[in-house]
């Protein structure tokens, strides 16, 4: 691994803070997914666990997924590309430092207070207002810390990915704020139907303001950096940037189109998620575009092989998504697991794959030598890939089966039995993703800390 | 277009402020101005602690409250209006049916069965996938019960009446003795079912058949032996019925069926006429009979037109 030639050497301790705990979180976070799933599939496992309960477990796992894997995962990254894009360097380390801190204190208060019950109940933003404080804190804190370096640039040129981080921590922060009612501590809510227009509108942001940009901005620095190859096209990257704001932040409402809301509220969301296909086209299109015929070299390398196959299922996902805000097909797919099976690609296989792929691709260049196990790597992006594939098939037959049993007439108990075999499935794939969290945790530590081989370059 | 500082910071807030007008400020006003619907009451001290339980512990993300247009199980006959949320905060419209919706569970079932259902929802369905909340202690199930019984607000309340009233009268006739308790129960189904008997043969199939809608459904309360001793019993008042001294009580196959289809309001005995078709319902009957009660009516007299296929 040739170092780039630097006349500082960064110590990047914000980076490899952000590493480690995407890698750690991780554990829990897909811990607890394996356990919920294990749980529907046998019920009185955990009999009278209150702590482990699966309405406790459930958020656990989701905010641990956001917050704790990708999210931080995805920051790893910006932390090491920002500063290169920029040519300099993070406006403080030590500030970075705090952050990475205080955002893990955050996590394990998010799970003590998950774990006790202390929630408000609103999904994707559960958390309590105490821990509310912490998310915002981190997020203000990254906003200085960016911001900053952006401000202290001796490279006047803002690439794609560096406006793709600065929006999605300041509008993320804002959107937080907003959707968590943070101006109401007690509760974190509104009453009745517009509490959850608010929700759903924050609730879609956490994937449209927060995972996408991050995804988006580390794509863009590491699928052409790892082809050694410039952008196919500054105006898609525009024309994706501005339409994912104008376009993603309008589609919330798409969750409620069953709900008494109101219609043209509707119908502005199904428009729009319909219209998302703008801002993804952009992105892809530019992406692909830029790697044509450099599959090689993706190839070769682990952190982009993990980026690539990240926007794959970005495209996927997404057309998905479109679809599914369609009135007709949401007569079927609505309420059941056809959407849990959508979350997994998208958090999984789009953010979770090109966080992990960051991640990689950053590692060596951070501590200056190479990955520990590029093998481990490659076996921790296969067991990923057939677990988001195998998540895929079995959420999505199992949601095909309770919808159409539903649309015509089946009550709920009488389909448990037909769907119990899937719960087997799905549980039996998280196990594989769980193993993959600890093989990866294991690299990125040794990563961090052997000394390599003389001979090694 | 050159991107700077300024153009991506000011431009993307500026952007989601516009899109916060219109995807929150507007909607706000329109919905704020939502009236009560007919079945409108805000709920009660003990209703309201019941609900912060349902929300600590998750209840929401397996049960929707949202009927839609589209449903036929409980609760679908009365599609959700925006005036039913007024009072909830926050609202708890719920994301997956992994269980049933709950808008209008409350009155469905007496406060016994849903207890028995908290302590363990397999005792009372064995099929269920639900978490057992005995962990929450009596105190608290009792709350939540109280929440789960206001759902649907002033048509729960209807409901949980009619519980209330049959309950007492379930109870006096229980009290009274087998002999009073099985002329009560026969007294409620209507005249005209009470001399049907099952038009079925027994056969091997159908008691197999049977034998499973019995074991999925029946066994929580009425016990694998058919007498009424099951996991939920201790729960139970007037207890589950024990099939094996119904001999030689006129016990027929049309009062078993009426009885399956419909379930004996005020006692924990649930209906089954959206999960168990008809078939289903004679099968589960003609088990409960052949087995449990040791006589059946299957295919006697009165007959009416033989079915297309059935065995001799």
């Amino acid at each position: 691994m040739s170092a780039e030639p630097n006349s500082m050497t960064p110590n990047y301790y914000t980076a490899k803070g952000f590493c480690f705990t995407s890698a750690f979180w991780m554990i829990l976070a897909t811990f607890a997914g394996l356990l919920g799933a294990t749980e529907l599939m046998a019920p009185d496992l955990t009999e009278n666990i209150g702590w482990l309960v699966f309405g406790r477990i459930r958020p656990i796992h989701i905010n641990l997924v956001l917050f704790g894997f990708v999210t931080p995962g995805l920051l790893a990254a910006a932390c090491y590309i920002l500063p290169k894009l920029l040519k300099t360097e993070l406006f403080s380390e030590k500030l970075g430092v705090v952050t990475v801190v205080l955002w893990n204190i955050t996590l394990v208060a998010i799970v003590v207070t998950l774990a006790a019950g202390y929630t408000q109940g609103r999904e994707y933003a559960e958390m309590i207002w105490p821990v509310d404080m912490g998310v915002v804190a981190v997020f203000c804190l990254l906003i200085v810390n960016f911001v900053m370096t952006v401000k202290r640039r001796t490279e006047p040129i803002l690439y794609v990915s560096v406006w793709y981080v600065l929006a999605a921590v300041i509008l993320t922060a804002c959107t937080f704020s907003l959707g968590n009612i943070i101006w109401r501590p007690d509760t974190g809510s509104l009453k009745g139907i517009p509490d959850a227009i608010i929700l759903w509108f924050y609730g879609h942001n956490v994937f449209g303001l927060l995972l996408t940009p991050l995804s988006a901005a580390v794509t863009y620095y590491v699928l052409p950096r790892a082809c050694k190859t410039p952008l196919y096209s500054h105006t898609l990257s525009l024309l994706g940037f501005w339409s994912l704001i104008v376009v993603y932040t309008h589609i919330g409402t798409h969750h409620l189109l069953q709900v008494p809301v109101p219609t043209w509220l509707k119908v502005i969301a199904i428009v729009d998620s319909v219209a998302m296909v703008i801002p993804v086209m952009a992105f892809l299109i530019n992406i692909w575009y830029t790697v044509q015929g450099k599959l090689g070299e993706i190839h070769a390398d682990v952190g982009a092989k993990f980026v690539f196959t990240g926007t794959i299922m970005y495209f996927f996902v997404s057309i998905q998504g479109s679809m599914m805000s369609l009135p007709q097909v949401q007569r079927v797919t609505h309420f059941n697991n056809w959407v849990v099976g959508h979350a997994h690609i998208g958090v999984l296989g789009f953010a979770g794959m090109i966080a992990l792929g960051g991640l990689y691709y950053i590692l060596p260049k951070i501590t200056g030598k190479p990955l520990f196990s590029r093998l481990l790597a490659d076996f921790q992006y296969w067991m990923i890939l057939i677990g988001v594939v195998g998540f895929t098939v079995v959420l999505t037959i199992v949601g095909l089966i309770q919808g159409n049993a539903w649309l015509n007439g089946e009550a709920v108990y009488r389909i448990l039995p037909s769907i119990h075999i899937y719960y087997v499935a799905r549980a039996s794939i998280g196990l594989i993703v769980f193993t993959s969290a600890l093989i990866g945790v294991y690299n990125v530590i040794r990563t961090l800390t052997y000394q390599p081989k003389e001979s090694a370059t | 277009m050159r991107m700077t500082l300024s153009s991506v910071v000011i431009g993307s807030l500026l952007i989601l402020f516009a899109i916060i007008f219109i995807a929150v400020v507007l909607p706000y006003a329109d919905t704020n101005k939502t009236v009560p619907s007919e079945i409108f009451r805000s709920r009660d001290a003990v209703e309201a602690a019941g609900r912060k339980l349902y929300i600590a512990n998750g209840c929401v993300y397996c049960h929707s409250q949202s009927i839609r247009t589209i449903d036929w199980g409980l609760g679908a006959e009365r599609i959700a209006q925006a005036g039913d949320y007024l009072a909830d905060q926050p609202i708890l419209l719920g994301s997956a049916r992994t269980g049933p919706d709950l808008s209008q569970a409350g009155g469905e079932h007496p406060d016994d069965w849903q207890i028995a259902h908290f302590i363990n929802p397999r005792y009372v369905r064995p099929l269920s996938i639900m978490p057992a909340f005995a962990y929450l202690g009596d105190e608290n199930i009792k709350k939540l019960t109280a929440y789960v019984q206001s759902l649907g607000l002033k048509d729960a309340d209807r409901r949980m009446a009619r519980q209330r009233h049959w309950k007492i009268e379930a109870t006096k006739a229980y009290e009274a003795g087998p002999v009073a308790n099985v002329k009560w129960l026969h007294d409620m189904v209507p005249e005209g079912w009470r001399n049907v008997p099952n038009p079925y043969p027994t056969t091997e199939a159908g008691l197999a058949r049977g034998h499973k809608i019995y074991q999925d459904n029946c066994l929580g309360c009425h016990g694998p032996i058919g007498d009424g001793m099951g996991p939920a019993q201790p729960w139970i008042y007037p207890p589950p019925l024990n099939f094996t001294i119904l001999k030689d009580r006129d016990v027929s196959g049309g009062i078993l069926y009426y009885q399956i289809m419909n379930g004996i309001t005020g006692s924990a005995m649930p209906y089954f006429k959206r999960e168990l078709e008809s078939e289903k319902i004679w099968d589960v009957g003609n088990y409960v009979a052949v087995y449990f009660i040791g006589e059946t009516d299957a295919n006697a007299d009165p007959r009416g037109i033989d079915a297309s296929y059935e065995p001799q």
